[in-house]
């Protein structure tokens, strides 16, 4: 009898089995209890090389399970046993913590020890993409375009600081629980970004980014003591970009603008489930820039087609957006929005207000809706000029791409 | 029909720093294989092998545990497989999952000893 074994299911029981042994054992044997876990598999990948067992994740729990008895046997063996598991009463209640919902906890647990405000935030990314994840340090490598050097600097780095301050593995309470939590948003609302909006890597790096951003932030919504409006407003905010992940490039991996993208391509079961979180993420007096950012995008995908498109309410989002939180490239996002309303002096009002420093490495954005600016005035050698100084900066191949089709169009039009 | 060995000589999963999802990956492409051959019935026997080894040697029989082998030189496992000759055992060889990995299969024919 042959058996399948479902996607993941190593990389998702990698993080459980990890959370729920540092629960047992403490995050001071965090090293060791990832070893143990990565045994498991190997051991698993020796053995259903001929038959692959009814239940695979059952087999790959109790291998688990039975791996935490015999480091415990060993460690209890020798000197410091004094560190780990205190009494033998919580050793007895092991079984139970192998128990579903104990394993999401211990996950969360996890999740807010990798977002905890003594890490630093690369550090934090890299931390919950190994260690809740399940990413070896080459993949995360992969996903985030860093050296694996790098990366492994930054998860030690990241181990040392835990076990340097003590950090207790626990879901904090009250208002340290809300600083927490607006930590572990950004950090999942990060790792779901570098991969929707970057266009380096394989596209199936970067379903997976979103994918682990995805699953994760679900886990948080799934605990109604611990999630928040802004919970449902950054998981509606991932199912809206997320379904039009297959449209926004094409099979050279080149991007495809929303003016010309295939909405048939739109997913629209992760749509419809964005939209009825988003009718609870609305409960609330205080709207995130998550809020803000799902309605812009929900507004997009109202639209049947792209001159259906509703701009005047975009822009009341944006009027609002950037009246709480103000920043340069979310008034870029207005100043675009008023192009598409044809009122060139608001547009030009706002890019007059900001300098190429105001956008780091994105200063090919602010060129480039310079160039969009000129062309709209019909200036095509102020558009071309600013074209030019965007291809001078941008480095994504994709990105480059698009601005040299751009080029072409004005001069060469039709 | 005669039957071969095929061994599996090559860097044990732990050693190369392989990841969940890779580690499933492969062990996945095994299983695919192996379904292969046993729809073929062609299997005899084969085994994974774990990768920490002990040697006997001299003829005082000394006993070495935990010997340390260049890891690329590990035998992984082994399977006996039925085939009509050399060249169709090393068709089946063929789809060996671990080749990108850097490791080889090396075949070589069981003696069979009826005609005694």
């Amino acid at each position: 009898m042959q058996y399948e074994v479902i996607d993941h299911l190593f990389r998702h029981h990698y993080g459980k089995m990890v959370s729920i042994l540092t629960r047992i054992f403490g995050l001071a044997h965090l090293e060791t209890i990832e070893d143990a876990v990565q045994d498991t598999f190997i051991q698993a990948a020796r053995k259903w090389r001929t038959t692959i067992p009814e239940n695979p994740e059952a087999w790959l729990t109790t291998a688990s399970k039975n791996r935490v008895l015999d480091i415990f046997r060993q460690i209890k063996s020798s000197k410091n046993r004094e560190t780990l598991v205190s009494s033998s009463a919580e050793a007895m209640h092991m079984t139970e913590l192998f128990l579903d919902t104990e394993i999401e906890d211990s996950q969360l647990r996890m999740i807010f020890t990798a977002c905890h405000p003594q890490l630093q935030q690369v550090d934090q990314i890299a931390f919950s993409l190994k260690t809740v994840a399940g990413f070896s340090s080459k993949e995360i490598a992969t996903a985030l375009l860093q050296k694996e050097d790098t990366i492994k600097k930054r998860l030690t780095r990241a181990r040392k600081t835990i076990i340097e301050k003590q950090l207790s593995f626990s879901i904090p309470t009250g208002s340290e629980l809300q600083n927490r939590l607006d930590i572990t948003h950004k950090v999942l609302y990060l790792i779901f970004n570098e991969g929707f909006h970057s266009n380096k890597q394989e596209i199936l790096i970067r379903k997976e980014l979103c994918g682990e951003a995805i699953r994760l932030t679900r886990l948080i919504l799934k605990k109604n003591q611990i999630r928040n409006a802004d919970t449902y407003a950054l998981f509606s905010l991932m199912c809206f970009h997320a379904a039009r992940i297959d449209s926004k490039t094409n099979a050279n991996n080149e991007i495809i603008d929303l003016k010309h993208q295939d909405r048939s391509l739109w997913y629209f079961p992760l749509i419809e489930l964005g939209n009825s979180c988003m009718f609870k993420a609305m409960d609330t007096k205080k709207i995130s820039s998550y809020h803000y950012e799902a309605l812009i995008v929900s507004e997009h995908l109202k639209a049947k087609s792209f001159e259906d498109t509703n701009w005047n309410t975009i822009l009341n989002w944006y009027l609002k957006y950037t009246n709480d939180f103000p920043s340069p490239i979310i008034f870029l996002n207005q100043a675009i929005v008023y192009l598409q309303l044809n009122d060139l002096v608001s547009c030009h009002k706002i890019l007059k207000n900001h300098t190429e420093r105001d956008f780091n490495q994105r200063t090919y954005l602010f060129h480039g809706v310079w160039a969009e600016y000129y062309i709209k005035k019909g200036d095509i050698i102020k558009a071309t000029s600013y074209l030019n100084k965007a291809l001078d900066q941008v480095s994504n191949t994709s990105e480059k791409q698009y601005l040299l089709n751009k080029k072409k169009e004005i001069l060469n039009p039709n | 029909m005669k039957k071969f060995m095929m061994i599996f000589i090559g860097a044990d999963y732990g050693e190369l720093g392989l990841s969940p999802e890779e580690i499933q990956e492969r062990m996945q492409k095994w299983f695919t294989w192996h379904e292969k051959m046993a729809s073929q019935d062609i299997v005899v026997s084969g085994e994974a092998l774990k990768p920490e080894i002990s040697t006997i040697s001299g003829k005082d029989k000394v006993v070495t545990d935990n010997v340390a082998v260049e890891s690329k030189e590990l035998i992984g496992g082994f399977y006996v497989i039925k085939a009509a000759n050399l060249d169709e055992a090393k068709v089946v060889a063929q789809d060996f999952p671990d080749y990108e990995l850097g490791s080889s299969v090396q075949i070589q024919e069981v003696m069979e000893f009826d005609n005694f």
